[in-house]
């Protein structure tokens, strides 16, 4: 069940009236929010909540042993066992195709090589977001950060939270536990913000990030030898548009989503492409990621401590391992990795230019090429056709240019008009505010492609 | 609580609106939803039970329309 859609529409609706129904029984909310999370789950693929279930009873039952204070011993060995078994979880649904894969690929041609197509192993969607979402829960219970739950409800909950379930932000337990527990109130300004974002997120969605991938990037990306060198210039910018546009969109809505119901959740991108330097887009875009990444694997791999090599050594092996968390997938891993070698050089060399945030630009522009490509054959087409081929404009049109430009504009937008907007919509009598909704969305639904385009991070 | 409930009203009435000017758009989501036992198949009554009650109305598809002249306006969509 994707957000755009009515049938999203409708079961969201549906949730949001119950939930107005038991808004006084903190018990009867979590008991709803936990049965509409499974059922939103269930409408992808009922067998994969039986896998959530199990990742959230590790998570619960890890959690109560790793909070034992009395027993250290015990605590570290179940926090151990805990984030192996997730971590095992994900390894063998996310990444056994790909292991096969290559394995396949090394040995073809030699005595050993063997047809091995048939083992395949469909990707559960969301399964990366909420496997780190386990994984923090029972290392901050045992850092003591936050309390183990007794109550598993309280546990699966949060694991499975439907508006961000599928592709985040990955939330933390010390920030959405308490919350379960704290009366339900949405005031008036709440409901302005959430209004904001959801129709942001639809117009980034529904009609920046489709139009721009059916019209422009997924056309050039599929046969970019056939593509003019303006249209791989403009398909390269477009799928850095397309992909902050997706990405952020499906953040929007999702944060929006969960306000309504009363949770408030952390932003996941801020301008990102108004970067200074690389370390800054990372602060920006995807933050829960990027600081998931950094607080459970940088900080605990040594971070910033020893020399120099051994601080760079750390850093290429994160990123690589941020890239392959992206997709099970060779072009993740160097897109990966090239992030990781100008995170390096960076920190190496600190230049400190005028024009360092174009540089930014368009090196984190340029690397989204390998991100993209179905293969490395595409990658090599495209940074080949960006210096030679005809002028042609091929699939480049007007209104694609003013969406891209809208796109980019979005991400370069003044804060302080966003909040303006929401303070005037927060000053607006709540049916006012709702029908904004109804109508915004009916225009945006109006304005979009037909068929539903699944976000980009659903993959991951 | 009260102006929750009449957020949720608003949304409803123009979810409401929607079917009733969208042509046959919201049974055609119906029959398109995933065989999940006796689930859709109480949605499916549900709606073509309702569908009963529009089409009577002879309604146009606003919707469509709106969509259309969205489409031709902005140059999207062709």
């Amino acid at each position: 069940m994707l957000f755009p859609t009515l049938e999203f529409a409708l079961f969201f609706c549906a949730v949001l009236t119950l939930n107005q129904f038991v808004a006084r029984s903190p018990g009867w909310r979590k008991a709803l929010l936990l049965a509409a999370s499974y059922m939103f789950y269930a409408a992808w693929d009922w067998r994969f909540c039986g896998l959530m279930a199990a990742a959230s009873a590790v998570a619960w039952g890890g959690g109560l042993l790793a909070g034992n204070r009395a027993r250290p011993g015990l605590a570290k060995a179940a926090m151990i066992t805990s984030i192996v078994a997730l971590m095992s979880l994900l390894a063998v649904f996310k990444y056994f195709n790909f292991f096969t894969l290559s394995l396949q690929q090394l040995f073809d041609g030699s005595s050993l090589a063997r047809d091995i197509s048939w083992m395949r192993i469909v990707l559960p969607v969301g399964i990366s977001f909420y496997t780190f979402q386990a994984v923090s829960y029972v290392v901050d219970v045992s850092r003591g950060d936050v309390a183990a739950r007794r109550n598993p409800a309280d546990v699966f909950l949060y694991i499975s939270f439907f508006p961000q379930l599928v592709a985040g932000p990955i939330v933390r337990a010390a920030d959405f536990l308490p919350q379960i527990d704290a009366p339900f109130r949405v005031t008036r300004q709440m409901r302005a913000v959430a209004v904001v974002l959801i129709l942001s997120g639809l117009l980034k969605k529904m009609v920046i990030a489709n139009y721009i991938s059916v019209g422009l990037v997924d056309p050039v990306f599929d046969f970019p030898q056939a593509a003019s060198m303006l249209e791989i210039w403009a398909a390269t910018l477009g799928y850095g548009v397309q992909i902050y546009c997706d990405f952020s969109g499906y953040s929007d809505i999702a944060i929006g989503v969960a306000l309504l119901l009363g949770y408030r959740f952390a932003r996941n991108f801020d301008q990102p492409y108004r970067a200074k330097s690389f370390a800054d887009f990372w602060r920006r875009w995807h933050i829960s990621l990027s600081s998931w990444i950094r607080d459970y694997l940088y900080i605990p791999l040594g971070g910033n401590s020893g020399g120099a090599l051994r601080q760079s050594g750390v850093l290429m092996l994160v990123m690589l391992l941020a890239g392959l968390w992206h997709g099970a997938g060779w072009n993740f891993v160097l897109w990966g990795g090239l992030h990781g070698a100008v995170l390096v050089a960076e920190r190496a060399s600190p230049w400190r230019m005028r024009l360092k945030p174009a540089l930014v630009f368009a090196v984190v522009f340029a690397l989204w090429v390998p991100f993209r490509a179905a293969d490395m054959g595409v990658v090599g087409g495209i940074f080949s056709g960006l210096f030679g081929g005809g002028a042609g404009l091929g699939t480049i049109s007007l209104p694609l240019l003013v969406l891209m430009a809208l796109g980019l504009a979005l991400n370069w937008l003044p804060v302080r008009w966003r909040l303006s907007a929401e303070q005037r919509l927060g000053a607006m009598p709540t049916f006012i505010q709702a029908a904004l909704l109804a109508l915004g969305t009916v225009l945006l639904f109006g304005l979009a492609q037909d068929g539903t385009a699944p976000f980009i991070y659903f993959q991951f | 609580m009260r102006q929750g409930l009449i957020f949720v009203t608003v949304l409803w009435a123009g979810l409401g609106g929607i079917w009733l000017g969208s042509g046959e758009a919201v049974l055609d989501l119906a029959f398109a939803l995933p065989d999940i036992g006796p689930v859709d198949d109480i949605i499916i009554i549900a709606v073509v039970w309702a569908e009963d009650l529009r089409a009577p109305l002879g309604v146009p598809d606003w919707f469509g329309a709106l969509r259309a002249g969205l489409h031709r306006l902005t140059g999207l969509g062709g």
